[in-house]
């Protein structure tokens, strides 16, 4: 069975601090998806520098399948070390999880990861072994589609100790914050922020250490197609909309020229609402067998601009996250597709070029689509989506 | 029916669609016509180097702002009673 895993993180950094010494990264290779989370000794930029050399090593060796003692041996051997404490050290959590829904998971320091399925935390059997006299925890699991784990650093754990509460949020309570919002059917996206909010909360807005959650959701996999622009070549028109026609899941056409096209070779009419649900966006229209008919290049750089604010680890999304599920215009509606619906995302574009479109007004506003395009492919990516993006 | 087709392609409604509509909304219904004539938003009707583009009846015209809508009602209006009188 296929499953799609998607990982949203957010981090706290510690009072004062400009830089996290806490340190997320998600990469994808051909079948899995890799998230390792890593917690640098310290905090401010000493932290920040170890954690990140760790992170960065961790992803990059694991993707290209190395095993976990050769990267553990590789990030002791590396990490500069702290002249204060004669240590390098830097914890870590590395949770992979295949297409097929295997998935393991490491732990090196760090709090257990929370593993919630059906609304209830379960234990994760752990084995512990030794590299480099570091003692190590892994566990194999199989995910199955509405599994949710969590990866927090101490950060997000100790929040609130000696001042709201004397020994700090423990493991227990955070587990079951988290228990409690899947019941209440909260996205990862929005536990993830609550979580970090909270966190913060117990703090008085000054967290004494630097906190992060990594927030993994399992689902199964949802394509959407997306046919963005006409053909360069307008022999191909019949081509591409034969193959959005064909494709499996869910249908998106971005462009009038472009709707026009495919009501022409479908001979399905285009019906254009006159009502504007926000009056700077133009209207969405309806084609029989697409779920989403859309202006181009105007609802593709409000598209972005929501996903760049959603993406913007300074922001508090949980407003724009429900903005997006109540309003109807298009690039809401287009952004609600593409984070809430789709898990693999397929572009097509034409790069075609409206004439009337190269007149300097609609550059500056707009940029080029193609430059959109990739940037939207860029942010989703980031958050676990599968996206490939052809040119026609 | 009579049929008016706004354009709203980004062209268009950089230019100020959005307006247009609004107005022949407010236009149509001081002359009466609402039950008359229909309005209604185009996807890109191929003119986008034109300004606003409204298509009524079989006839395209470019260019169009809140101010030219009162006159082309004013047209439809000449048209349909002509009609009326002729059916008569």
């Amino acid at each position: 069975m296929k499953v799609f895993t998607e990982v949203f993180a957010k981090s706290l950094n510690k009072k004062g601090e400009e830089l996290c010494g806490d340190s997320v990264e998600v990469v994808q290779s051909e079948d899995s998806i890799i998230a390792v989370m890593t917690d640098g000794l310290g905090s401010g930029v000493k932290a920040n520098i170890l954690s990140t050399l760790t992170v960065r090593i961790a992803s990059t060796m694991l993707k290209e399948k190395a095993s976990i003692e050769e990267v553990v041996r590789t990030i002791a051997n590396t990490l500069p070390v702290c002249r204060v404490r004669k240590l390098a050290y830097s914890t870590f959590s590395i949770l992979e999880i295949s297409d097929d829904g295997k998935g393991k998971l490491f732990e090196f320091d760090n709090p257990p990861a929370i593993y919630i399925r059906n609304g209830k935390v379960i234990e994760m059997p752990r084995r512990e072994f030794y590299v480099e006299e570091k003692r190590i925890y892994e566990c194999d699991f199989m995910a199955l589609p509405g599994d949710r784990i969590f990866l927090v650093s101490d950060g997000i754990i100790h929040a609130g100790v000696g001042g709201l509460l004397n020994l700090g949020w423990l493991w227990e309570n955070v587990a079951e914050y988290l228990e409690r919002m899947v019941r209440k059917r909260y996205s990862v996206a929005e536990m993830v922020e609550r979580l970090i909010e909270t966190s913060e909360h117990l703090y008085f807005g000054a967290p004494g250490d630097d906190a992060t959650v990594v927030g993994v959701g399992v689902r199964n996999a949802e394509l959407v197609t997306l046919l963005v622009g006409p053909p360069e070549d307008k022999s191909k028109d019949k081509e591409v909309v034969q193959k959005l026609l064909e494709s499996s899941g869910k249908k998106v056409v971005c462009g009038g020229t472009t709707a026009n096209i495919v009501s022409r070779e479908t001979r399905r009419e285009i019906v254009t609402k006159l009502e504007y649900a926000d009056p700077s966006i133009p209207p969405t229209a309806q084609i029989e067998g697409i779920d989403l008919v859309t202006e181009g290049l105007i609802t593709l750089t409000r598209c972005l601009e929501k996903l760049r604010s959603l993406a913007n680890a300074d922001n508090f999304t949980i407003p724009l996250l429900r903005d997006i599920k109540r309003k109807k215009d298009g690039a809401s509606l287009l952004v609600d597709i593409l984070i809430n619906q789709a898990t693999h995302v397929n572009f097509m574009v034409g790069k075609a070029v409206n004439p009337a479109h190269e007149k300097d007004f609609f550059i500056e506003i707009s940029g080029d689509k193609v430059k959109v395009v990739e940037e939207i492919a860029r942010i989703l990516k980031k958050w676990g989506k599968r996206v490939n993006v052809e040119y026609y | 029916m009579f049929e008016i087709t706004v354009c709203v392609g980004s062209s268009c409604h950089l230019k100020g669609a959005y307006e247009v509509i609004k107005e022949f909304e407010r236009v149509l219904s001081v002359y009466g016509l609402e039950d008359r004539v229909k309005l209604k938003a185009g996807f890109c009707l191929g003119r986008c180097g034109e300004g606003v583009t409204v298509k009524v009846g079989e006839n395209y015209y470019s260019s169009i702002s809140p101010k030219d809508v009162a006159n082309l009602v004013e047209g439809i209006k000449n048209n349909i009673l002509k009609d009326d009188v002729i059916c008569k």
